[in-house]
Order: C-alpha cells, then structure tokens, then sequence
C-alpha cells in the first residue's frame, strides 16, 4: 500500500522500519538527538524524530519548532525531498550529490536549522545513522503530495 | 632504565618473609578492614548497558572529587583507598586541577565513541572502487587531498597521546575519552593512506600545513592544545571533511567521509564543552587563551597551503578546464567561508564571543570574497 509523502504515517515507517531492524542500527552505535524534518512548500509540514540509543523512539508532527528542543532541523521544499527519496529509490542509496550531506552543505540546497552549535554538530555526529534512517525508504511505494 | 625504585623489592627481607608467610596460609586480611559500603550503581537503561554515568555514585563521583586533586599523584582510579602518608609514589601528573582538562558531558561522548567504532578494512566499500571510472587529474587531486589529510590525523593522534599521562588519574573519563580520540586518528590516518595507495599514491608533503600542525603539538598548555587541535583545527577539518563528502569521486570516497565526519564532530564537541567548563571555572586563562588563539588562527592559515586549495578547487570543479576551476573556486570559497563562521560561533557560546573582532581570520575571508569577487 502507497504511503503519502508528506506525512506522519510515511516517518513512522521509516521508525518501525529502524526499530524492526536492530543488527543493522546496533552496528551504528549509540544515536542520541532529538531532530526535525521541515517540508516546506504549499502546504508545510514539520516533523519531529526523536533518536534514543539504538531506535527512533518518537515521530510527531508539530505546527511550531516552539519547545520541541530540537538540536537541529533539515529544511528543504517537497521537490528536493523528492528528487533525494526518488535517487535513493534507485540503488537503495542516495547519488553522490543526495546525501543528506550533500544537500545540506554548499549552497545549502537544504537548510541546517539551529541554535546551538554542538546541536548542530549532532547532525555529524550521528550522521551514519541519519543517513541509513532515510535510506530505508528505498522500497517504499509512496504516493508524492 | 631511567627510573630506579626507592626499594628493591627482590632484596626486600620484610617483603619477601611476608610474601612467603601468605603462601604458608598466614593472611592478615587487613585490606578487608577498609573495605567500603557498596555503592547503588544499576543500567538507568538496559539498552546502552553500565554506563560511565551510571557510574557517577558516592565517593566515586567527578562531583564529589575537589576542583584540584592534592591526595592522589599516581595511578590510583578516583575513590581508591591511598595509602597513608607520602606512601604512594608521586608518578609526576601536571594537570591536577578540573578545569585543566574537564568538559561536560565527557563521559558521554566516551561512551558513543566506545559505541560508535568503524573499521577501515571492512566497513568502507572498497570492492566498489573497481566499478568507477575516475579521470586521472580528479584522482591525483584526490590523492594530494588524502596526503595532506594523513598528515593532519598524525598530530591529532599525537596531541591527546602527548597530553594523557600528564593528567590526573582522577580525571579517568576525560583520559578514557582522549584515548578513543587517539585511536579515531589512527583510524583516520589509516583510511586516507590506503585510499590513496589504492588509487594514485601519496602525493606532496605540505610544508606550511605541517608547520601548522606543530602549533598544535608545541602549545604550553592542555587547554590551549586542546582549543586549538578540537575547537580550531577540528572544526576546520569537520567542514573540510563535509566539503570532501560533497566533492568525493565515487560513493566510496563518500562514505569514507560520512564515517570520518562522525568521529570528527565528537572531537569538536568535547574540545567546545571544554573550553566552556574552563571559561566557567576558570575565567582568569581568558587573556592566555585569546594571546593564545591569536597566533593559533595565524597558524591555521597554513593548512590553505597551494597544493591543497588546487587540489580542492580541481575536486569542487571536476575538472581543469577554465569553467571547472572557476566553480570549484566558488564551492571552496563558500566552504572556506562556512569553516570561519562556525568557528566563531563555536568560540561565542563556549564564551569567547571577542573572538570574531580580534582574529585575523575575519580578515582572511574578506580577502577571499574580495579575490572571488574581483
């Protein structure tokens, strides 16, 4: 069955996925952060992913930033959310210039939201992780807002 | 031999009658006497298992430890029981006050570097290297890139090494911690020599760059040490290693860079929960510190060596032709100017906000948008 994109249901997913798949997250290590995905467009959503020890133990979808205590956000439109799920739809993996990395870097095509700088320095930190998060949407069948 | 004991135990007559007493049977279990009430440590979760934090009880706390250790000047773990009077040999530790090297939350990030361990042999995909066509000048660039970048994980390996058997054993986590940073080096050396031998080779040795490092080796001080090898050069080198990421050649190379980059950023964490706690604490070293980093940012500018900043500009381009030098130009600008911002934003919350009027970096970026502008 099709999964919106986006949506609550699509993040919860990709968290049963995780939580489904210890060997692979266990291997990791230790993923400690409290994130937000922001699709901005239209109609905007913000999404909170909460990463505790080895799983994602907390996926909402919130109006305001306000409180949620986010070490950092990844803000990008829906398009580039798409062109980044549809490449890693193709091989299992992003193409070099869709990783979250890539994206977010030079000339910031997404955006790294925050206040604090070791924040921020979660989002490398953890990176490995993150990435293999969003990877796992690979076989998803989604249906694109 | 360097070292001669105050007593040669082998001809030691008590020692060795005691010694012979114990094998007959004839225990004196003295040490029993000073044994402790246990202290309440449990898993506060199962899933990471007994952690340093889980640890923090009683007498063994960083909490109940004074801000300068006068009892213990040898190996003993903190909440040992020490021998009475000057008994227990002064091993000759420096920093045998807090703020000389605590940050907070270290024994969190000891334990996800604990966790959070790569190894180079098998977790980067090596066998792909094969499936892609690299041109020759991207490669060799590549390599150039992987020279200067084992150059830089030597001194970073070399730097808390250099620092660990200075320290108090008191301040076991930050110790056990450095030690995980040693070995993250290590890792780091290892992975950008065998990409390079898989591909082109070392190319040159930089010469300004390692005149850089040796700043960071010869500092006076842990703390200034500390703040430029983590905070300074670190966070420089995070932002390169994102910026090589963004301009790798395959996805191998990328993965390289995503798995370096997580062990990169830990370091940086530490070195900015570092300077903080020592600005808390000790808010007296701010003048040593800033006459410090004021000469260490005039340091730094020497890993922008030519040989790297060609190499970069020829990776961030893809190319040599006039067109691929002049967006590689502009991506290692950008880069360049990303490292300079979050290194003052870094330096502002860990409470050196003076830092962005005083350095001579803020100049250095202005030369570079003027020269990319031109």
């Amino acid at each position: 069955m099709a999964i919106k994109f986006p949506s609550l249901e699509f993040f919860q997913e990709l968290a049963r996925r995780m939580n489904a798949n210890p060997a692979a997250f266990e291997k990791l290590g230790f993923c400690d952060t409290v994130m937000g995905m922001r699709v901005l467009g239209k109609n905007p959503h913000l999404y909170s992913l909460t990463f505790d020890v080895f799983e994602c133990s907390d996926v909402r979808e919130l109006s305001s930033p306000e409180g949620a205590g986010f070490d950092f956000v990844l803000e990008a439109p829906l398009a580039l959310w798409k062109e980044m799920f549809e490449s890693i739809q193709k091989t299992g993996h992003p193409a070099p210039a869709y990783t979250l990395n890539s994206l977010s870097h030079v000339g910031d095509r997404m955006k790294v939201v925050y206040d604090e700088p070791e924040g921020h320095d979660k989002f490398y930190r953890f990176m490995a992780t993150i990435q293999a998060f969003v990877d796992q949407a690979a076989d998803l069948d989604i249906e694109w807002a | 031999m360097s070292y001669y004991g105050t007593d040669d135990f082998s001809y030691n007559s008590d020692f060795n009658l005691r010694i012979r007493d114990i094998k007959k049977g004839n225990l004196d279990f003295g040490w029993l006497d000073n044994a402790r009430e246990t202290v309440d440590v449990r898993r506060r979760d199962p899933r990471r298992g007994l952690t340093l934090e889980d640890c923090e009880v009683g007498p063994y706390a960083i909490e109940n430890t004074p801000e300068v250790v006068r009892d213990n000047r040898g190996v003993a773990p903190r909440g040992a029981i020490l021998a009475p009077g000057s008994e227990q040999p002064d091993l000759g530790p420096s920093l045998n006050k807090k703020s000389d090297v605590w940050g907070y939350r270290v024994q969190n990030y000891w334990e996800e570097a604990m966790s959070r361990q790569w190894n180079v042999t098998t977790d980067v995909p090596w066998r792909d290297m094969d499936k892609y066509e690299i041109p020759d000048e991207l490669e060799i660039a590549f390599c150039q890139l992987c020279t200067l970048l084992s150059e830089v994980e030597m001194i970073a390996t070399d730097l808390p090494a250099k620092w660990s058997h200075h320290m108090n054993s008191y301040f076991q986590e930050v110790k056990g911690f450095i030690a995980t940073q040693a070995i993250d080096e290590a890792r780091h050396a290892e992975v950008f020599r065998k990409r390079a031998l898989a591909g082109a080779g070392l190319i040159r040795a930089s010469v300004r760059g390692e005149h850089a490092l040796k700043g960071i080796l010869e500092a006076d001080s842990y703390s200034e040490g500390s703040v430029f090898l983590h905070v300074l050069g670190e966070g420089f080198i995070l932002t390169l290693f994102r910026s090589s990421e963004y301009i790798s050649p395959t996805p191998v190379e990328q993965r390289m860079f995503q798995l370096v980059m997580q062990d990169e950023a830990r370091h940086v964490s530490y070195g900015l929960q570092h300077l903080k706690y020592l600005m808390d604490n000790c808010p007296e070293v701010r003048p040593q510190i800033n006459g410090f980093l004021d000469e260490a940012e005039r340091h730094l500018t020497g890993l922008f060596n030519p040989d790297q900043l060609e190499s970069m500009i020829v990776l961030g381009g893809k190319g040599t032709t006039p067109e691929c030098i002049r967006h590689g130009i502009a991506v290692v600008g950008a880069f360049q100017g990303k490292q300079i911002e979050e290194y003052f934003h870094r330096a502002e919350r860990a409470g050196l906000p003076e830092r962005r009027e005083r350095s001579p970096l803020l100049e250095l970026q202005q030369r570079m948008i003027t020269a990319l502008s031109a």
